[in-house]
This record gives structure tokens, sequence and C-alpha cells, in this order.
């Protein structure tokens, strides 16, 4: 997790310089034979010297993470810096040589995963020291100029193998695979329905796994998880909620107590998954739902954006509980999920209006709340979550409309961002071009393969901490900086 | 002890002891439940004690101060760790920690006298609003540490509040202006810090104070003075009202009334004239300030940022 913002870093940088490059010398690039490019790339390195020192130059603070991707080029002087980038690159490969060993051990070499990385070339000490979401944004950079600049450390390399849906997957859980495709095609969205499904997942799992004789079965299990979770990740990267919910199960997995008999575990696992989906998801969904409702009165006018599955249930409560109120609905392209929400709501009978993100300004006059489900909280208090939310909180804050976030704690993260660049995931682009009008002549289709347009799909952003009034959680209603606090206590119950 | 009882029993320590603060007030009736409670079981004695807070809810007095006061006295007594003896030894241990809690109380003040009185300066002119007890404590400890400075204090309509405050300066011997309400705009320029009291700290780490609190605040927002709250942890309370209307309903009429008791004088003309009134088309007596306006937060626990309020109330209460 530390390493992530650093190999970022790094990504932007190497994005910007091989950008760059390409424009100098407008050579097209071939992404299949990545050993062809192996010796190019060092002369693209020398070439860009001049200009990797002028950014060491405006860039002091990023120096170190520089000076690791000029000490690949070559061995010249070795000064304090790249001595300390040396020792740096032994530790990250001896690392790296210990978990591909223990892959080996652990895994059937069919693997996908494994194919992969052995698909690059050993030679290459540079992209050998580096951790495999680097290498796929570094692929990605050189091959496509369809793609945004300034986020081209977010793209990933889309992966025709797992698109496919014939192939076996050794080691792969059948729901695994499912659950991947469900993933990438967007079946299953929303962080709640994702978590949901990933423990579900998990589940199954546990009752269709055999151990063979003479493994333990919390081993054996804990790689098998790990393989299919990789693949999930390769399909659509983790949200916060999937990866907390993860983490605490794999807690509870080291945490298990040998001596048990292989059902007993099973059933342990199992115990925990419910416990967890019961405590964590539905008692907060409800105590969540409680504490909101005490906020809305008769006659408030609720602004809400999106379709978020919490806040659905909260308005459907408060609507039960005989409380007047009328919701606007603010929603946007390309997904337009706030029609489903309008639907739902519509059905149950509460007073809706609709409209698009475009007249929020408008709008926003006759809201009396605002109510913004979240993908995540950071520890800074930022709130991450889908597109446009920064914008809805920004506005309600022009107009001085509480702001009220609801997130359950198991979707706080101990990460801080404080822009929505450093990470963040990119939906499909052509999502953009399919505008049902009347007229078949769309410019951005016809445009579409034109080289000098590129569209950037951002899935989400992250909203700073002083637009939003109050964040709802189960503990309690709380402003959105004591996210440490909470992250505290919730450390502090695990370790019991 | 009967309801009625415990009214009396808390009405007659305010009005002996003017120096008392509700709270403080409030945990000694709680105290005397205790002693006197003929109770079998633990239950008993807490249902008890949470009927005897009620009923001083209903009494007239600041609702935030002691209710939040209250809250914490019971958290603080009954819920760690009681199992074990007799009954008659809980009801001990029990006494000793009230008695531990009454002790905290009373030094609390004094905590945050000696940690805000460094903030006055020679030459410094403070404006400050209404009546507050930690406040004028504050003012004393700085003149007696020989700082010079100048106080300007508002009158506080409806219950004038302000001129009290003004009398018991004058009296120490502090220079001191009395101005009007309405002029705070004009003052706020040549002051160079606000300190107030607070009735409650909130979850948000906004407080509940004497009506023209918030109006002080935006102003000095606007003037870019600093805004300085003297609160005891005691007045610490779960709540987070997202704006003034938020505010339960129970605070706005509770202190409306206990402000008017102070001026007997009104007294009966007031509480006439609340019973009947509607909350929406009058105001109350108290109104809240929300975090953004506040610079710090002097407690007994330290001096805080807002947003430290919600994570000290983390920890006392999960």
């Amino acid at each position: 997790m530390s390493q992530q913002p650093l190999s970022d870093v790094n990504a932007k940088v190497n994005d910007q310089i091989f950008g760059k490059d390409k424009k100098n010398k407008n050579k097209p690039q071939n992404n299949n034979n990545l050993k062809g490019n192996a010796p190019e790339k060092t002369s693209n390195d020398k070439l860009t010297e001049k200009q990797l020192r002028k950014l060491e130059w405006e860039k002091k603070l990023k120096e170190r993470e520089l000076e690791t991707d000029v000490k690949s080029d070559a061995d010249k002087t070795l000064s304090k810096a790249e001595l300390k980038a040396k020792r740096r690159e032994q530790q990250e490969a001896q690392r790296q040589a210990k978990t591909d060993k223990s892959k080996v051990i652990e895994q059937v070499p069919e693997k996908p995963i494994v194919s992969k990385i052995a698909k690059l070339p050993p030679e290459l000490p540079y992209l050998n020291t580096h951790k495999t979401p680097l290498k796929k944004s570094f692929e990605a950079s050189r091959t496509n100029p369809k793609q945004v600049q300034l986020v081209k450390h977010l793209y990933r390399i889309p992966n025709l193998e797992h698109q496919s849906k014939i192939v076996n997957f050794k080691d792969i859980h059948p729901v695994f695979v499912r659950l991947g495709v469900q993933y990438s095609e967007k079946v299953i969205l929303g962080s709640n329905a994702r978590a949901l499904a990933l423990l579900s997942a998990i589940k199954t799992l546990i009752n269709d796994i055999q151990t063979p004789s003479k493994q333990e079965f919390c081993r054996y299990f804990q790689a098998i998880l790990q393989s299919c979770t990789d693949y999930i990740q390769d399909c659509r990267p983790f949200a916060v909620s999937m990866t907390n919910a993860l983490r605490a199960f794999k807690h509870q997995l080291r945490h298990i107590d040998t001596n048990h008999s292989d059902n007993e575990k099973r059933a342990i696992l199992l115990e925990f998954i419910e416990t967890y989906v019961r405590n964590d998801m539905l008692k907060a969904w409800d105590a969540i739902c409680m504490k909101v409702n005490e906020k809305i009165l008769n006659g408030d006018v609720i602004l809400i954006y999106g379709c978020s599955s919490l806040i659905r249930r909260i308005l459907l409560e408060a609507y039960k509980d005989g409380k007047h109120f009328s919701v606007i609905i603010v929603d946007s392209r390309p997904l337009l999920e706030g029609r489903e929400m309008l639907r739902r709501l519509a059905v149950a009978g509460i007073k809706c209006s609709y409209a698009i993100i475009n007249s929020l300004s408008c709008v926003m006059k006759q809201a009396t709340k605002v109510l913004l489900g979240a993908h995540a909280l950071l520890t800074n208090g930022s709130v991450m979550s889908r597109i446009g939310t920064a914008q809805v909180a920004l506005v309600a804050q022009a107009y001085n409309k509480p702001v009220l976030v609801c997130c359950e704690t198991y979707k706080f993260s101990e990460r801080v961002q404080t822009d929505s660049f450093v990470y963040n995931e990119i939906g499909d682009p052509d999502l953009f071009l399919n505008i049902d009008t009347s007229s078949n002549s769309n410019p951005l289709v016809s445009q579409k393969d034109n080289n000098k347009l590129n569209i950037l799909n951002l899935l989400y952003d992250v909203t700073p901490p002083d637009l939003v009034t109050a964040v709802v959680t189960e503990l309690a209603i709380l402003p959105c900086t004591s996210v440490p606090a909470v992250l505290r206590i919730n450390a502090g119950e695990n370790s019991i | 002890m009967e309801d009625q009882e415990v009214q009396k029993y808390f009405g007659t320590i305010l009005e002996k002891e003017t120096h008392v603060s509700a709270g403080v007030a409030a945990i000694r009736t709680l105290m005397e439940v205790i002693r006197q409670s003929k109770c079998a079981t633990v239950q008993e004695l807490v249902t008890n004690l949470k009927k005897a807070i009620d009923s001083m809810k209903n009494a007239n007095l600041p609702v935030a101060v002691i209710m939040s006061c209250c809250e914490l006295f019971l958290r603080f007594i009954t819920l760690v760790g009681l199992d074990g003896g007799s009954f008659n030894e809980c009801k001990e241990v029990m006494l000793s920690r009230g008695n531990l809690f009454l002790h905290n109380l009373d030094e609390a003040r004094g905590k945050i006298v000696k940690f805000s009185s460094k903030f006055i300066l020679d030459g410094s002119k403070v404006l400050t609003h209404s009546r507050s007890r930690v406040v004028l404590q504050t003012l004393y400890q700085a003149f007696k540490q020989g700082k010079r400075f100048e106080v300007f204090i508002t009158i506080s309509s409806p219950d004038n509040s302000g001129k009290i405050m003004y009398k018991e300066l004058t009296t120490a011997g502090i220079p001191c202006t009395l101005i009007l309400d309405s002029a705070i705009g004009y003052v706020m320029e040549q002051i160079d810090f606000i300190m107030v009291g607070a009735e409650g700290v909130l979850e948000s780490g906004g407080i509940v104070n004497k009506v023209g609190t918030y109006t002080m605040a935006v102003c000095a927002k606007e003037m870019k003075k600093p805004f300085y709250v003297l609160a005891e942890s005691f007045k610490f309370s779960r709540l987070f009202p997202l704006n003034q209307q938020d505010l339960p309903a129970e605070y706005k009429v509770g202190i409306f009334v206990a402000f008017i008791q102070i001026c007997i004088k009104c007294y009966f003309q007031y509480t006439s004239a609340i019973r009947k009134t509607d909350l929406k088309s009058a105001h109350p007596l108290v109104d809240y300030t929300p975090p953004s306006y506040i610079t710090l937060l002097f407690t007994d626990l330290g001096i805080l940022t807002p947003s430290a309020v919600s994570d000290e109330l983390i920890r006392l209460y999960l």
C-alpha cells in the first residue's frame, strides 16, 4: 500500500517523458513484443536525459523517485542518491524474487498471472524491479495515443485473455470468473453491491474448496483466494469497500486455530463472513437510516446525486415513517444511474423531480438538504465518490445547504488523497459517444478516430472536507475530519 | 427521591450558590439521589437516575449543560466494571467515582483559566458576549498577572446579563465598556480577539450559546479576528445540528426560560408568553455557532481545534 504513491509518481514522470518522445520521434510503437522494444527504450532514456535533468531541477521533491529511473540506463558517476537508489533496487528485486518463488510453489504454473510475468524479459532489470501496476501503465502509455496525458498512470491494459469468456482458468473458481465479468461489464455496480458479491463468492469458494493431502487448509485457501482476487483485480480495480472486506477476511484466515478440522475451519470462516455482512453492512445501514431519519423534517426538499443503494434505503425508510418530503434527483451522463433511482422512488410514491447535473445551480435553490453516498472516506476527511459528487457539494456549499455524506465505517480508508488524479479509475471512453439523439450524424462518433480527440471518462472524484457538513456513519454523525479517530477505534477492535 | 424533591434540591443549590454552574448542581443532585435511594439493584438505580435527570430537564434551566453533564456522569459511574461484590459495595464504588467526577468538574475551570489567560496579552482588547463564569475567571486571572487590557461587553438583551458581567469586572478594577448588541460590527475592527463561554459544545465542534454569539462569530470571521470559546469538557454533547433549525427544540425552550428566570422581574410575564409561543415565529434565546467560525476551544482537556472535539467525544463515548 505504501508503495503505491511512489510508483504512481514514477509512472507519471515516465509517462511525461515517453509521451514527449513519442511526439518527437513520431514512431509507431508495438505493443506485443516488449523484447523488441527493450533497446529502443534505453536509447529513449539517453535522448531524454536533458529533459530529465530539467524535470529534476523543477521537481526537487520528486528527485529521489526520478533517480531510480535515471539509474537504470547507465552506471555513470555514482552519487549518493544513486547509491541509495541502487540499494533500494536490489532490495526490491530480492522481494520480487521471494514473492515469485512463493507463487511458483503455491500455484499451478498455467496461471494467467504467472504467464504474464513470464512475458516480461528478465534482462530488463528496470522493469523487473517494479510492481505489476507500473508495468501495465508503462506499457499502455507507450502504445495508445488516444490516452489523456494527465492520467496516463491510471490506464490499464485491456486483458484479452480475461475478456473472452470461454477460456478455462485453472486455479480460479468459476464463481470468480463470472464475478470478474460482471464487474468489468458493470452488471454489479456500486461499492456495497460489489463488496457483497465478493463476499458471497468467497463463501462459495470456501464451500467448494478441497484441500490436497498434506496441505493446511488455510494456507492452501489463501493461495487460491490470492489468485482469484488477482484475477478480479485485473477485471476491475478493487473498490475500497472490497479491499477492506477482503482484508478483514484475510485477517480472520490468518488467525484461525490450526488444530481445527477442515470443516470446522470452514464453519468459522463462513460464520465470520455472515457476521461481517450482518454487522458492518446490514446493521450499519439500519443505523444510518435511523440517524438520517432524525435529520429529515417534514417539508424538506432533499437533493441526491446518482444512485446509491444506501440513500435509496434511507429515503424509502423515511417515507415509510410518514415524513413528508420531496426529492430532487440529479443525474449525469454517461451511466444515468439516477433514472433507476427515480423509478424506484416514484414507484414507492415519493414526490420526485429529475434534473441533469448541468442544471444543478438552478435546482439547488429549492433544496434544503443534500444527501450523498460515498465510495470511500479518506483519512484526511476527503470523500471519494462517483464523479460529479464534488461538484454537487461545491454548489451546495455555495448555496449554504447542509451536505450529508452517508458512509459505513467499513468504507473508511487509511489512504490520503487531495485530488482525483493520483488514484482513480478510468471508464470506457466510448460511453460518451453514444448519445441517443435523433440525428445519426453524431460529431463525436464521426471524430472517434481523430488522433487529436482524447476522451476521458473518470469514474471517481474527491470532495474536500470543507464542502461536507457531516458524515453519517453507524457510530454517529461526525464531522469528516474525525475519520482517523474512527479508524483508530476499528484498528483497536480488530487487534483484540 | 420523588421528582419534586429532586427539583427542589436542585433548585436550592442553584439559588444558594450562585457561582456553581448548572452542570455541577445537577451532578450533586444525582449524588444525593444515589445516597438516598432504597433500590436493591444497579439497574433500578440507573433507571431512578434517569428519571431524576428527566425531572431536572424540566426545571427551566439550561438543558444543554445538564444533559451532557448527566450523560457523562452516568457513563462514568455505571458503565465500567461494577461486577463483583454486593449492591452496597457497588453503591460505594459509584459514590466514590461520583466524587471523583465532581472533583474533576471543579478543577476543570481552573485548568481552562490557566490555558486561556496566556492568550491575553498586554494592551489587548477583548470582546465578550453575555456573562460567562469561566470567561470572568480568566479575565480576573489575567488581571491578577498584571496584564493591562480592555474588555468590551455586549449588554446581551433580553436578560441584560452583560450588565452583571460589567459590574463584576468594574468592581475588580478591569477597564471595560458596555456596548449595545447591535454595535458588535462597530467595535469589531478595534478589538484583538473574542472570548465567549458556551452552553454546550457539540459533536461538530460548534457551540450552543446565548443568542447573538453566532452574529458575533460571523462578524469576527469577516474581520478576521480570532474567536475563542472557553468551555469545560462536561459540556460536550453528542449532537450534530445541521443548521439553526435543526437544534433540538428542548434546547431552545429550556434555555429561553432559563435566561428569563435570572431576571426575576419579568419572569411571570415571560413564562406565560413562552408557553404560548410557537418557536417557528419567534426565535429562541440560544443559537448554534458552526465550527467553521471558531478558532480554538479552550477546555480542560487542552486547547482544541473544533475538529478535535469530535475525536474527544469518540474517545469518551465509544
